[in-house]
């Protein structure tokens, strides 16, 4: 099964490049998002419908990455169905089109690579070719923000990941003669490794791979490329590419673990996490553009996520929940921004005004989108922040969780100020608002973020027993 | 024998460092693909196996397949993608985009030159500083290959062409590799493939921005590029 979701895209490149027509486009993306969703719905019931077709071994499913692959699944069948609409209105050239179509499988093709490999060269490579496929699709539009921002991107993600393998040959040498970069292999013989090199190998994946991951220090090119991608775009970034970067970070981490010397990783690890906080703490209150506001919130939620990382055990067992949801209702609230900047035609957030009259239901998903990324119950980001603040004062941290506390606070704040103020105010200009009124959006430009939505509460309220089982399994070991 | 190149290409780096010609870097990274090659070179000729023999007849060609195999990729990927193909295209872009010198740099030429030096010296400190940790590794490969990674990032945040931080990313590229050789025979070949693949396409992409950000904003200052802020709405 690993081989179909791994080859189709390669299988629908050929088809596209051979027969060059427009429909075909938007087809390849949608059937592949079904088979995404299909492959990896089986992988989380343990069936295996394709028993007879065995992946090379440099893949694998695990009780780690098969929850990252089933958020990607999820989150990419809702930008395949908003793509829809999206395209219809963005673009009409079929040239332009189909090199988007390219893009987004090559894309989505390296991110499941890079969640699927259980080999860290392999994630290695997987990650450099996120970067490479997502850098046209920020230069999308072809502006000169956007050659700012792809520039930005491209430069400081590959400088990045490039000091990641500086970190992964560091880890070859505290490897000392085992002769393997099997995840595997890495953490049964983790004990034996040397300290020294194994520690200054975490500290270069951690900032290489934490670039790609957007935790400050190093997140400068994450508000801008967010910000001036298309809006699909924008919610596959914030929502899968940063949860497959998180994936690596993970793995190493365990390797840390695992040979007994975390407690300088679970530093570096809080630091970066605490310094993310307080990055988005101090931007997001004078921000004036909406799509760059939720980049700086996704900065934020990673550094949620690294902190869940650094408590380990039940902060662990946060972390993933709290990706889970943030993946979902940041993927919505990247949708509904595109929805946003369709009728309004800006991404300032002093011009938008009455959202809520403009388009009533834009509106309303655009604040539910606020709750919930915001962590109000019955959002799921209120069960993983309530473990994580109940982590934090379990183990006597309480300066650590007062801080966590009021940065969240300050955050939400900024964020609420915001979208309140777009939702709420009166429309100033009339004839713009009737203006307005005639952009009419596909309904695919709506669906993908209610169901999204629903989910995101749904287990807020009532986790499946299943899921959470297999959100327990993957933070074994930690 | 192969020391000699490896500090060829620690020198290097005080080169680039020192001039402001644009295709004199390219030369240097010229120079450079040849010294890697060299240096992998002198590596394999150390080895038992290598000699005219493993060539001598089919048998002998089989027997020895993997070692003919990693030899012929470092061949491709030191010799004809960094001495030949990334210094090509550069030279093509440079041509097209006209930019030729990067003056005003930051920081005066014999001041880099300077530092770059102590940087150089720094790295062979630290490489020969004796703790039994630094037994794992060569020194000399890692001395130099530190050093090459901390100039070529220095020399990115100092230089004001766009494309002066594309030739400093591949110098930066060019130490790791130097300092993955030192660990070659661990490295599986696919990540080395990986890594080859990367670079290709990376500068490949780069070179594409370059030539987008020369047309739409007629010359290559990195000052044209900072124009996403915070605090100003100028979409």
């Amino acid at each position: 099964m690993i081989n179909l979701i791994l080859l189709f895209p390669i299988l629908a490149f050929i088809i596209l490049a051979l027969c060059k027509k427009k429909f075909l486009n938007n087809l390849m993306i949608n059937i592949y998002a079904a088979v995404h969703f299909i492959v990896s719905t089986a992988f989380c019931l343990n069936t295996d419908f394709l028993p007879m077709w065995k992946p090379c071994r440099f893949f694998a499913v695990d009780d780690t990455n098969k929850i990252f692959l089933m958020v990607m699944s999820a989150v990419f069948l809702a930008v395949a169905v908003y793509n829809n609409g999206y395209v219809k209105k963005e673009t009409s050239l079929t040239k332009k089109l189909r090199h988007y179509t390219y893009m987004v499988l090559f894309f989505v093709f390296s991110m499941t690579g890079a969640v699927l490999s259980n080999n860290l060269g392999i994630a290695w490579v997987f990650i450099e070719g996120t970067t490479l496929a997502s850098a046209y699709l920020i230069y999308f539009h072809k502006t000169k923000h956007s050659i700012e921002a792809a520039w930005k991107y491209v430069f400081i993600c590959s400088i990045g990941i490039a000091l990641a393998f500086v970190g992964i040959i560091l880890m070859t040498i505290a490897t000392g003669s085992l002769n393997s970069l099997f995840y595997s292999d890495l953490y049964n013989n983790a004990p034996l490794f040397n300290h020294f090199w194994l520690q200054l190998s975490f500290v270069f994946i951690l900032f290489g791979i934490g670039t790609k991951m957007g935790l400050a220090p190093v997140h400068f090119w994450l508000p801008d490329a967010h910000a001036e991608a298309p809006s699909p775009i924008s919610a596959l970034l914030s929502a899968t590419l940063l949860n497959s970067a998180f994936l690596m970070i993970v793995n190493v981490f365990r390797v840390m673990v695992f040979s007994g010397c975390s407690g300088y990783a679970r530093i570096m690890l809080l630091v970066m996490g605490f310094l993310s906080l307080f990055i988005t703490a101090v931007f997001v209150y004078h921000i004036n553009n909406y799509k760059r506001m939720l980049a700086y919130s996704s900065i934020e939620n990673m550094g949620i996520l690294a902190i869940g990382t650094a408590l380990g055990g039940v902060g662990m067992l946060a972390a993933m929940i709290h990706l889970i949801g943030h993946s979902l209702i940041k993927g919505a609230f990247f949708l509904t921004s595109g929805n946003i900047l369709e009728i309004y035609g800006t991404k300032k957030i002093k011009s938008v005004t009455g959202l809520l009259k403009t388009d009533r239901r834009t509106g309303w998903l655009w604040i539910l989108s606020f709750v919930g990324i915001a962590a109000f119950p019955p959002s799921v980001l209120f069960v993983s922040e309530f473990l994580m603040v109940k982590t934090m004062f379990l183990e006597k941290h309480y300066i650590l969780c007062a801080l966590f506390l009021l940065l969240l606070t300050i955050v939400i704040y900024g964020l609420a100020k915001a979208v309140i103020g777009m939702a709420f105010s009166s429309n100033k200009e009339e004839n713009a608002t009737e203006q307005r009124e005639k952009v009419v959006l596909d309904w695919t430009m709506y669906l993908p973020q209610i169901v999204m939505l629903l989910i995101a509460f749904g287990i807020g309220i009532y986790m499946p027993r299943g899921l959470s089982e297999t959100v327990l399994m993957s933070v074994a070991g930690f | 024998m192969e020391n000699i190149f490896i500090i060829l290409l620690g020198l290097s780096m005080i080169y680039i460092a020192a001039t402001s010609r644009l295709s004199a870097h390219i030369n240097m990274l010229i120079a450079q693909g040849w010294l890697l090659f060299f240096v992998c070179l002198s590596g394999f000729a150390k080895e038992p196996w290598f000699n005219w023999h493993m060539v001598a007849g089919p048998s002998c060609i089989t027997a020895n397949m993997p070692h003919i195999i990693s030899l012929l990729f470092i061949i491709v990927e030191t010799l004809i993608v960094k001495a030949i193909v990334i210094p090509l295209f550069l030279k093509k872009v440079l041509k097209k985009t006209q930019a030729h010198r990067d003056t005003e740099a930051n920081i005066p030429h014999f001041y880099s030159l300077f530092i770059a030096s102590i940087i150089l010296f720094g790295g062979f400190l630290v490489a020969n500083i004796g703790a039994p940790e630094f037994k794992l590794v060569d020194s000399m490969y890692f001395g130099v290959s530190l050093s090459i990674i901390i100039t070529s990032l220095w020399l990115i945040t100092i230089k004001h062409k766009v494309l002066s931080n594309v030739i400093g990313f591949i110098t930066m590229e060019n130490g790791i590799f130097l300092l993955s050789l030192s660990v070659a025979k661990e490295m599986p070949i696919i990540v080395n493939l990986g890594v080859l693949l990367d670079i290709f396409i990376a500068v490949f992409i780069l070179g594409m921005l370059v030539n987008e950000i020369n047309n739409e904003f007629e010359d290559l200052e990195v000052a044209h590029l900072s124009d996403l802020k915070d605090y100003e709405y100028n979409d």
